[in-house]
């Protein structure tokens, strides 16, 4: 026999707390009387001692009886028959790496599995199953119980993110699928109602955790050679704290910060002046409850050079661009945008123009026409003249806004959280705004036509929106999963995985996908050695205070499914009510807590 | 205007009645009372030899004629009666409310009262309680002063704890007259207690009765069954009782048997007994029961 709802055992705590109202009808109720002398004549009652003999009836067990069925039958026993064929479903997301008492949930999982396989009959066969990066079997079918075992032990976690799953829906198919008499399912997430075949077990629990969300090495400006790292850090724990936070280069400690980061916050930081290495490392060196998070990595930006892609009706003019040193710029008309390989470039221009889906390169939008996810254009205006502008922002450095007078301009209405750089009495003109941490700016005029000596502010504002897109333009990698491109046709290419592990290319290889784990990858072509950076980039991994819970609902009654549960819980209910009808029996006069007899006459002197 | 039960028919009712009483007693005039004085009253009390001087009115010539002796006939000499009221004032007399049990007393204070002024004798009204809060009425003298006793029984209030001998040790300092003594409380008090009070009327030579006065909460304690915390009204003294029918059977045994003692005590000093429960007719206990123990007539 076992419980569905195993919680509600714990109400058989509660059972003592019967006693109470006994214990309150014992307590003397307190009267005042003209004369004890005739009570006193009486003698001492040792039963009215408040230590004295406590008498509990007949009826009081029998509540007991009642309460205690109640309690089991809200427990919702269930007969099981044992399982022969049962699916494991073990989490071997990135948050199964954080530890508790110094071991990690993944290792309680698989104990948890081990448990189960011991309870299963020798006959019993077992598949396994991992759900990142996707719900995938591991290993051949049908293993024996001691076969499964062997297999677990040999099992570990990867950096991934858990993949969205309705993990209900997907559980129940295959159970109905590969007709398993038991789904378990064991993961770090709590679970929530029951299902006849699909068991929920949960290991660990919430915890606070450090994470670093975001790391970028990148050029100042195109004129400066030195590098500038950016970090972002996050706080997912209920105190404020001091995060202290390093970057290495090439494995050479370079800089060390302390970040006081509030509760549930991230704060955002940048190292300048880094000396260029092959690759970067940030570390958080507070210690939390899950590492991995603790680290991200980055390469240096291989070239100065600041690629753009121009989306334009009008190509001509964008190609003013090119007059600036250190970009490269490939101009494309509008419908030939989702052809492109957009992968390559470090900014997207769209010049009146905007696309279906916000890129994910940091992009510059030119009066762009609606719809589109950022803005609504109002109306032109003839005369447009700048109203404010934000002192102290990179974008507005040097440039004297009064003297600015773009000869057409819409005013720009906000659609989305973000902070308006040039003012005009209708709106913004300029409006940054940063999603993923990609930068996204949004221009109610045309700046290209008038690049040049003759139109100095408005060249300097140029140059000041190439460098703030540079911030965003190095390059961060991929995230843990995401597919790594190689160039085609290479042949004896090998890529050596941050484990050491060294990897061959087949010939004709397109892209290597084998990204489960973080660290720097090297991809080697023959003498040619490029770095590719690989982080964890799900914040839901990170943090680690409250999962959302799986919803089990109705899963028994699925059409085809089978259940190995016979419950048996109405039968508690049916003996609690045939119990009910027998107190009243007994004592008609009582309610199952004792309701209180009404004395005739004892009222006027009663004191409490 | 007098209170109920004080109805002009109630107080023509009581003017029938009069205060019987046991003994005689020396007057201050005369009255309708027996005094141990030889008097002028029709009622013949003996014979004496004849001496000089006698009034010769009184000489009896029949027994002169057959044995040739003089000898004078003596009648008893009727006086008029002074009558006190007792009326315990302690705490117990205000349970559950002092309308409930207080009251009645003072009312049946009241009615004795007037019968003994209807008769043109003399009523003292006290207030037993602690001695250094125990009062006294004047002397009532005739019907009109129905008022002033109504009033001072009316003013009354219980309160306090009370040692029956000891108060009226102290009322009894100031009494100079035997004559009739009413004693009503709930004697709800350990007998050597009321005992010692009754012998100490009964040493001023007084004619005693006595009526104990108990509610029904009393007679039948109402309380939930379960344990019961009991304060005492006078003492503030605490007992902790289990109550159930047993109990309640055994309070009622020990009750009826405290009533018996005071009784029998009573039977055998020459002194009225009654009972009255405060939810009885108050009409039926005056002009019934009173008469019945010989109280009135």
């Amino acid at each position: 026999m076992e419980f569905l709802n195993p919680t509600a055992l714990y109400g058989l705590f509660a059972l003592p707390l019967l006693l109470v109202p006994y214990l309150l009808r014992r307590k003397p109720r307190r009267y005042v009387f003209s004369s004890l002398f005739i009570f006193s004549a009486m003698g001492a009652d040792p039963r009215a001692r408040p230590l004295g003999r406590l008498r509990l009836p007949l009826i009081f067990l029998l509540q007991l009886l009642l309460l205690a069925l109640m309690i089991f039958a809200l427990g919702e026993p269930v007969l099981t028959a044992r399982p022969s064929k049962v699916a494991i479903v073990l989490d071997n997301s990135a948050s199964m790496q954080a530890l508790t008492s110094g071991k990690t949930r993944f290792d309680s999982a698989r104990d948890k599995a081990l448990e189960i396989f011991a309870d299963l009959d020798y006959g019993a066969v077992l598949d396994i199953y991992l759900n990142a990066p996707r719900l995938e079997r591991f290993g051949r079918a049908n293993f024996t119980p001691p076969e499964a075992a062997r297999a677990l032990r040999g099992l570990k976690p990867v950096d991934l993110g858990e993949a969205p799953l309705d993990y209900n829906g997907a559980l129940s198919q295959l159970a109905r699928e590969q007709e398993y008499d038991r789904v378990y399912f064991l993961t770090d997430r709590p679970a929530r109602g029951q299902s006849g075949v699909i068991r929920v077990i949960t290991v660990g629990q919430p915890q606070a955790n450090y994470a670093i969300t975001d790391f970028g090495v990148h050029h100042g400006s195109l004129t400066d050679v030195r590098l500038t790292g950016s970090a972002e850090v996050a706080n997912f724990s209920s105190t404020e704290s001091r995060i202290v936070i390093a970057v290495r280069g090439g494995g050479a400690p370079l800089v060390t910060r302390e970040l006081v980061v509030a509760a549930g916050a991230q704060v955002s930081t940048t190292f300048e002046g880094l000396p260029l290495h092959p690759y970067y490392e940030a570390l958080i060196e507070t210690r939390d409850s899950l590492a991995l998070d603790n680290r991200r990595y980055a390469v240096s930006p291989a070239t100065k050079k600041l690629r753009i892609l121009g989306i334009s009706p009008r190509p001509q003019a964008l190609a003013s661009l090119r007059a600036i040193a250190g970009v490269e710029l490939d101009i494309v008309a509008p419908r030939e945008y989702e052809k492109t390989d957009r992968g390559r470039y470090d900014l997207e221009i769209f010049h009146f123009s905007a696309p279906a889906v916000l890129p994910r390169n940091p992009t510059l939008f030119i009066i762009p026409p609606s719809p589109n996810e950022l803005v609504d254009l109002r109306n032109p205006a003839t005369n447009s003249s700048v109203s404010g502008w934000r002192e102290g922002h990179p974008l507005t450095r040097y440039v004297n806004f009064s003297l600015f007078r773009p000869s057409y301009a819409r005013a720009l209405k906000p659609q989305t959280p973000g902070e308006s750089i040039v003012s005009s009495p209708d709106g913004p003109l300029v409006y940054a705004t940063t999603k993923h941490g990609v930068g996204f700016l949004v221009l109610g005029f045309d700046p290209f036509p008038y690049l040049g000596q003759d139109n100095l502010p408005m060249s300097i504002f140029t140059v000041n929106m190439i460098d703030w897109f540079l911030a965003f333009s190095g390059d961060r990698g991929k995230a843990t999963g995401e597919p790594i491109p190689l160039i085609a046709g290479q042949s004896g290419a090998e890529i050596i995985t941050p484990a050491g592990e060294q990897i061959s290319l087949r010939s004709g290889a397109s892209i290597f996908s084998e990204t489960r784990y973080q660290g720097i990858y090297q991809m080697i072509n023959r003498a040619e050695k490029s770095l590719m950076a690989v982080n964890l980039r799900d914040l839901n991994e990170s943090d680690l205070r409250q999962s959302a819970p799986i919803v089990l609902a109705g899963e028994g009654n699925a059409k085809g499914e089978k259940s190995v549960l016979l419950p048996f819980w109405p039968y508690f209910m049916l003996a609690a009510l045939i119990l009910v009808l027998l107190e009243w029996f007994i004592n008609p006069r009582m309610a199952p807590f004792g309701r209180r007899i009404q004395v005739r006459g004892a009222m006027p002197f009663k004191v409490n | 205007m007098l209170p109920e039960p004080f109805t002009p028919q109630f107080l023509g009712q009581l003017e029938t009645l009069r205060l019987r009483t046991r003994k005689e007693f020396l007057g201050s005039r005369s009255g309708s009372y027996a005094s141990p004085r030889r008097g002028t009253s029709l009622e013949f009390a003996d014979y004496r030899r004849y001496a000089p001087g006698d009034d010769l009115r009184y000489l009896d010539w029949g027994i002169y004629a057959r044995s040739d002796r003089l000898y004078i006939k003596l009648f008893r000499e009727e006086v008029d009666l002074f009558a006190y009221v007792f009326i315990d004032a302690s705490a117990s007399m205000g349970f559950p409310l002092a309308a409930a049990k207080f009251l009645p007393a003072g009312h049946i204070a009241a009615a004795l009262s007037y019968v003994v002024l209807a008769n043109h004798d003399h009523v003292k009204i006290h207030l037993l309680s602690e001695p250094s809060a125990s009062i006294s009425s004047p002397f009532y003298r005739g019907r009109r002063r129905m008022v002033d006793c109504v009033e001072f029984t009316a003013a009354a209030r219980p309160g306090g704890a009370m040692d029956m001998a000891a108060s009226l040790a102290h009322h009894l300092q100031k009494l100079r007259r035997p004559g009739k003594a009413i004693l009503i409380s709930d004697f709800l008090m350990p007998a050597a207690s009321y005992q010692q009070g009754l012998n100490m009327l009964r040493a001023f030579n007084l004619d005693i009765a006595v009526i104990q006065v108990l509610t029904r909460q009393e007679v039948e304690p109402p309380f939930a069954t379960g344990g019961v915390n009991l304060v005492d009204s006078e003492s503030n003294a605490e007992i902790n009782l289990q109550w159930d029918n047993r109990a309640r059977q055994n309070y009622q045994a020990k009750l009826a048997q405290h009533n018996s003692e005071i009784r029998s005590f009573c039977h055998q000093s020459g002194i009225h007994y009654s009972l009255y429960v405060t939810d009885r007719d108050f009409s039926d206990f005056i002009f019934a029961t009173l008469p019945a123990i010989g109280l009135v007539k």
